[in-house]
């Protein structure tokens, strides 16, 4: 497995794809880390200060993840590399297992970098504001929630690129779910119901600070730990249904 | 790009496997898409240390079977297997088997030099592995272009390079010599003649039919899906030589041949074609009979004439060719005749 690992990464660093997925990402947790800084009126009492939202704003940058993962088997697909990839692990599902794992460890080397940058941009916007620093009020534990999301989003993107092997309509996919459809689905009545259940909605809630935080009062209000686990679950399924899907298809 | 002249296949000069093995059996396999049987009940060995000719018209079912044998197709029925197993079942697929299917696997912002260490990472090879083939195959210079600038003949040596990384005894060859030019095509020769010499098992598809003569021992002939004949070239080319006769008036001559119980025929240009293995009988006849000859020749087992003889009709284009294809064995067919 550990061959199989390294062939994976060696694969994503023989392309310039690594490079400009962590410039997105940087790029976006740098925005979201400013954004969420610079808004915050002069003055603000500092007990009224939204530590908590400021330390994970990088979590926006998750989406870059999201895409990284999508391109894990995607591309195999689409340049055909898939053919000498089985032949060198003829076991596909030892093949899946090594690319996630490959990619839940690129995405975790990403998700530490985003986490340093949009704590160390707070700390010095929040210092140029004349703000106290503070990572009270679950801050700190949000910033361990954020890491991991960058880490399921990754997992998240590798079994949605296995269910839909055609990598355009895979990106399209994924990201008009996470940008369209799943805030619509937190607005309808009836379907916002099971808002926190589904993918997007379970990310929401693994990512907010209190039960509380997530939509109108006729959404279940679960705890984020709870959201956290729906993904991951959401993960491994997807990653078992595209497994099976995909990799049990003919490569002709 | 250079040809090196004597292909070497690894730094010991044979697959690091050993020859104890390399047997391919393919047993009764079948394979429908949607309403087509691409394979149909196709049987035949493919014994250790031997090079054999895979051959058939384009839709014959060739890819598909090599794709079966490598687990990246699933068959309707029967199975496929290398060694005795399965080849997902293989301990170290790419020590055990190279295999070469098609010259666009690659992706193409990578390098030749990198598609092959990714392949060596996956392999457990070390990545000096990837300069040695490249050596072999004489892509050294091009090592460090990315492939999507390479041409198809460097796009056929990479895979073919490929195929040597683990220096395994068994190589799955597809349409290898497709793209490359003429003196491609005399390296690829030359690149298969050293496999044989190291006994290595070779299973090649090729519409070189000349080229595959000339270096293989056996030749497996499918033609809608279907085996048409299996065995050794030797065995194929039995009964087929044929003797060309000319002259101006070759009637004491025939009845002479047909007295003496050779068999033939007369073409329309009045020369005879008779089934013969040697011409000196034919000589001394037209000698007694008082017959002027103008030609007396041999014309020896033709692969090529025999594929399209096998496989006529399989071809939906205009025939531009109308001449005669004579000396042909009756196509037969069966599975039974694979092994």
């Amino acid at each position: 497995m550990l061959n199989l690992i390294k062939s994976e990464i060696l694969k994503i660093r023989s392309t310039q794809v690594w490079f400009w997925m962590l410039v997105t990402a940087v790029a976006l947790t740098v925005l979201f880390t400013l954004l969420s800084v610079l808004t915050i009126s002069s003055d603000t009492p500092t007990d009224q200060i939204d530590y908590y939202g400021i330390f994970t704003s990088g979590a926006g940058a998750g989406v870059a993840m999201l895409v990284l993962g999508l391109l894990a088997l995607t591309t195999e697909f689409r340049q055909k590399t898939i053919t000498p990839s089985l032949l060198a692990t003829p076991n596909r599902w030892r093949f899946l297992g090594g690319k996630t794992l490959a990619y839940v460890a690129i995405a975790f080397v990403y998700g530490l970098i985003c986490l340093v940058i949009n704590i160390l941009l707070a700390v010095l916007c929040l210092h140029l504001k004349g703000f106290p620093v503070s990572f009270g009020h679950g801050a700190s534990g949000g910033i361990v929630k954020e890491f991991i999301s960058f880490v399921l989003l990754a997992f998240f993107g590798i079994g949605l690129g296995a269910l839909v092997r055609n990598q355009a309509a895979a990106m399209v996919i994924g990201i008009v779910y996470l940008f369209i459809i799943n805030p619509l689905l937190a607005g309808i009545p009836w379907i916002r119901k099971a808002y926190p259940f589904e993918p997007g909605g379970a990310l929401g809630v693994f990512n907010s600070q209190h039960a509380s935080d997530i939509g109108t009062s006729d959404i279940p209000h679960l705890q984020p730990l709870v959201g956290g686990v729906i993904l991951f679950v959401w993960c491994v399924g997807l990653l078992l249904a595209g497994g099976y899907l995909s990799l049990n298809r003919d490569i002709s | 790009m250079t040809a090196p002249t004597q292909p070497a296949t690894g730094p010991n000069s044979g697959p690091r496997g050993g020859y104890s093995d390399g047997r391919i059996v393919v047993d009764n396999l079948t394979k429908v898409f949607g309403t087509q049987r691409a394979v149909d009940s196709l049987s035949f060995t493919v014994e250790p240390g031997s090079v054999t000719g895979f051959l058939g018209p384009n839709g014959a079912g060739k890819t598909t079977t090599l794709r079966m044998l490598l687990g990246l197709i699933s068959p309707t029925s029967g199975k496929a297997t290398i060694n005795g197993v399965k080849y997902s079942a293989l301990p170290r697929p790419l020590q055990s088997v190279g295999a070469a299917l098609e010259a666009s696997s690659f992706h193409p912002a990578h390098t030749g030099l990198q598609h092959l260490r990714i392949y060596c990472a996956a392999a457990g090879l070390p990545a000096r592995r990837a300069n040695e083939v490249l050596d072999l195959v004489g892509l050294t210079d091009a090592a460090k272009k990315k492939t999507k600038g390479y041409s198809m003949g460097m796009r056929q040596r990479l895979g073919l390079a490929a195929t040597l990384l683990g220096d395994p005894q068994v190589l799955i060859l597809d349409e290898p010599a497709n793209g490359l030019d003429p003196e491609g095509i005399r390296w690829l020769r030359g690149f298969f003649r050293h496999l044989a010499s190291e006994g290595r098992t070779v299973l090649v598809s090729s519409h070189q039919l000349a080229e595959v003569q000339e270096v293989a021992d056996r030749a497996v002939i499918l033609n809608r899906g279907k085996l048409v004949r299996a065995g050794t070239l030797a065995e194929l080319s039995a009964g087929t030589t044929t003797a060309i006769v000319r002259g101006p008036n070759l009637g004491p001559l025939q009845q002479a041949l047909v007295a003496a119980g050779m068999s033939g025929t007369t073409e329309p240009d009045g020369s005879l074609r008779v089934r013969a293995e040697q011409l000196h009988e034919i000589g001394h006849l037209a000698y007694t009979c008082q017959v002027e000859l103008h030609e007396l020749s041999l014309e020896r087992f033709d692969l090529e004439k025999l594929f399209f003889a096998l496989t006529e009709g399989a071809h939906q284009g205009q025939n531009f060719d109308h001449g005669p294809q004579p000396g042909m064995p009756p196509v037969q067919s069966g599975p039974a005749q694979g092994r």
